[in-house]
């Protein structure tokens, strides 16, 4: 049986002159967890950015379950979820209602509303947030008054109330101390893990730059100068690989 | 010989060049029949008229300025922020509608923009006679589009990962819109609509002039009848009822997160919108047009306006924008660096009050006592009274400023007023000149209200075409009065462009 959730036909985007990806090709199958390694610069951010639609390939096809990106409908589409690596929160707004935006989706232009106005109801927000050990004198907090780790948190507590079935993170453990990276590592994993025996797995494809955070995950691929260098089971990565990347 | 080099403080001075012509024409047209008359009107300020029946008569004036005032800020400010979203770029990014519609109301609203409201009063009194209404809907009508430009600018400012961050979501359009564009908006209602509160009054008493009703109606009668005293009366309770908001949105704080005062704002909202489309439709399906017969009289109507006189007259316009200009950028920096003491500058201060407060025609009138009507008489007025307000922004930005340098080159033997100019001023010679390219988009479209008192350039001619409902001719004048400060616009946009 076809369990593939994301397939690349041939990407390639070209940014003015340089040409950022390179003819890639990849297929991601459902509940599987893959971390995206290379150096600064390599390509990761602009793949991630391919995959969740905010960029169009110059060349190439993107599909998610067999169906081009433009033809998903919106439900489809807030199947996918995305942790930036510049973390795109909105700062004038509070932490809880940055978190109740990944709800946005599910509801009507009403809860938008009254999420701004800060009388919509924040208990799933609260949730997420304290599963991301964020204390609760932070909620109201708008997020230019976080720190790094405050905020990045946020992030992914905005990522998770999504319940998404795809993950894409862009270096989602930046600014977390090892004991915060460990919690929050397996919150972003474990959703995977559950579901797994699930009819729809959720996938996460996550861009990292730590090496000792890999053995959480399925598959390593490594990316230089916008190629996929290599895609293959976490257990086969060897030094010589890493070699090829960095 | 080195070469001359300007720089941003250079620049800020070298405009005052314009007085040498300027200063010419005056000297040349000066006469002495009025410096009595004109002595009398700066007494009469420390002893305005003050008793039972002209305190009424001011209650009762201000009431009504009040009222056009502050419908034409609220219903302006709702609509310049509605037409700000659908004239901004992150609105046709979310709906993915084509940039050629974006372009249009751009352009519609730059159209609209480039017509002073004193020029669509006078337009609009003419073709349904003087009433309440017109004052507000005169006012209304630049001021939505002059609104929706700042909303539209604010909502430029929202980072695009925001943006591209809430569309990855997959919420629906509005869901998305509302999310993105609700603290640029709160913001610019907050940081802007005070300013905004007191150009409405402002424009409410000039159009009081021009006999809309309210205070600047009295404040005019007052001057034909050489009635200082009352005039004062009329000046003094108009500088109360501008300073008065703002010390009352001091008070008001703006907390988004109160619910009860959110509900309120957004009633208020939605009220307004309600009542302006019912009124909208009440005004057209109530008037007869009775002065307007037909557009037919637009094509029949003959124009006697030889080309030449018409091009004398646009010359005449850029010319006045130009000296006024000059005056505006230059003269505060100069007066501030030359009096450079804390008693000068609280008498500067006073005087550039006095100068943003009394409306520009009547500072024309007031000149007019003893000099001939000529261009530069026009242009002193509008640069005098736009000095007043570049000064009061100028002395904002330098009390704020760190002084740190100009005490470290005092502290070097250095003049006062060269530290002030190099340690002070030349910091923010930059900003300065930013906001007065700016400030000269709004100059262009003044000309119009010293033109039809001071007999110069095309606001004069939209008078005279009026009163003789020679339409032909008021439609041109209005295209090249347009076309100069659309031109301008785009000019002054360069520039802002190039100093930000």
């Amino acid at each position: 049986m076809n369990n593939t959730v994301i397939e690349l036909e041939n990407i390639s985007y070209k940014y003015k002159n340089d040409l950022i990806l390179n003819k890639i090709n990849l297929k991601i199958n459902s509940g599987e967890k893959i971390a995206l390694l290379g150096k600064s610069g390599s390509g990761k951010t602009t793949l991630i950015s391919v995959l969740n639609g905010t960029i169009k390939p110059t060349q190439g096809e993107v599909k998610f379950f067999n169906e081009s990106f433009e033809e998903l409908d919106r439900k489809q589409k807030s199947k996918i979820t995305t942790i930036w690596q510049d973390l795109r929160l909105i700062e004038d707004l509070s932490a809880e209602q940055n978190v109740n935006c990944g709800l946005l989706a599910e509801n009507n232009f009403y809860f938008a509303f009254k999420n701004l106005l800060n009388i919509s109801s924040f208990k799933k927000a609260h949730k997420y947030m304290k599963l991301c050990r964020l204390h609760n004198s932070i909620y109201d907090k708008k997020i230019r008054k976080l720190s790094g780790g405050q905020k990045q948190r946020v992030a992914i507590a905005r990522s998770l109330i999504q319940e998404s079935n795809i993950l894409l993170a862009d270096e989602p453990f930046n600014n977390l101390d090892p004991k915060l990276i460990t919690t929050i590592k397996n919150l972003l994993l474990e959703n995977v893990d559950k579901n797994k025996t699930k009819k729809s797995p959720k996938t996460a494809l996550v861009a990292l730059h730590r090496l000792d955070l890999l053995n959480d995950f399925d598959k390593v691929i490594g990316i230089r100068d916008g190629k996929i260098f290599f895609n293959i089971k976490r257990n086969n990565l060897k030094k010589i690989h890493l070699e090829k990347i960095y | 010989m080195n070469k001359l080099k300007l720089n941003y403080t250079s620049l800020s001075f070298l405009p005052i060049l314009v007085c040498i012509p300027l200063g010419y024409q005056l000297i040349n047209n000066i006469h002495f029949g009025g410096f009595k008359l004109f002595q009398e009107f700066l007494i009469s300020a420390f002893n305005p008229k003050i008793d039972n029946e002209i305190i009424i008569t001011v209650i009762k004036r201000l009431n009504e300025t009040i009222l056009i005032g502050f419908f034409s800020w609220l219903v302006s400010i709702i609509f310049g922020a509605i037409f700000g979203i659908i004239s901004s770029n992150i609105f046709y990014k979310i709906f993915n509608i084509p940039n050629f519609f974006y372009r249009i109301i751009r352009f519609f609203l730059t159209i609209i923009r480039s017509m002073h409201e004193v020029v669509w009063g006078i337009l609009l009194m003419q073709i349904y006679g003087i009433n309440f209404s017109i004052g507000i809907i005169a006012i209304c009508i630049p001021y939505i589009a002059v609104n929706s430009k700042v909303f539209a600018e604010q909502l430029e400012t929202i980072d695009y990962k925001s943006f591209e961050s809430i569309n990855q979501i997959n919420a629906p359009k509005f869901s998305s819109l509302l999310t993105l564009i609700w603290n640029p908006i709160i913001n610019t209602f907050k940081n802007f609509g005070l300013y905004r509160l007191e150009c409405s009054i402002r424009s409410t008493v000039i159009l009081g002039l021009f006999g809309i009703g309210g205070i600047g109606t009295s404040i005019f009668l007052s001057f034909q009848t050489l009635n200082f005293r009352e005039l004062w009366t009329y000046l003094w309770s108009l500088a109360i009822l501008i300073i008065l908001p703002g010390l009352i949105f001091k008070k008001i704080k703006f907390n988004t997160t109160n619910k009860i005062l959110s509900i309120f704002f957004i009633s208020v909202f939605f009220i307004t919108i309600l009542f302006s489309f019912s009124y909208f439709l009440y005004f057209i399906f109530n008037n007869n047009f009775e002065n307007f017969n037909s557009v037919s009289s637009l094509f029949k109507s003959s124009s006697d306006l030889g080309l030449f006189d018409f091009l004398k007259l646009i010359l005449e316009t850029i010319i006045l924008s130009l000296l006024s200009t000059g005056i505006a950028i230059s003269l505060p920096p100069l007066v501030i660096g030359i009096f450079n003491n804390h008693t000068s500058k609280i008498f500067i201060k006073i005087f550039a009050f006095l100068l943003r407060l009394i409306p520009t025609p009547v500072i024309l009138l007031t000149l007019l006592t003893f000099n001939n009507p000529s261009v530069s008489l026009a242009a002193l007025t509008l640069g005098l009274h736009n000095a007043g307000i570049t000064s009061k922004l100028l002395f904002t930005n330098l009390d704020s400023q760190d002084k740190r340098n100009y005490i470290a080159m005092k502290s070097l033997g250095i003049s006062k007023n060269t530290s002030w100019l190099l340690g002070l001023f030349s910091q923010q010679a930059k900003s300065y000149l930013a906001y007065c390219s700016y400030r000269s988009d709004i100059i262009i479209r003044e000309t119009a209200i010293v033109g039809v008192i001071g007999s110069v350039g095309l606001g004069w001619q939209l008078q005279e075409s009026l009163s003789s409902f020679a339409w032909q001719e008021v439609t041109l004048v209005l295209i090249a009065y347009s076309s100069i400060a659309i031109v301008g616009e785009l000019i002054n946009g360069k520039i802002k462009n190039s100093l930000t």
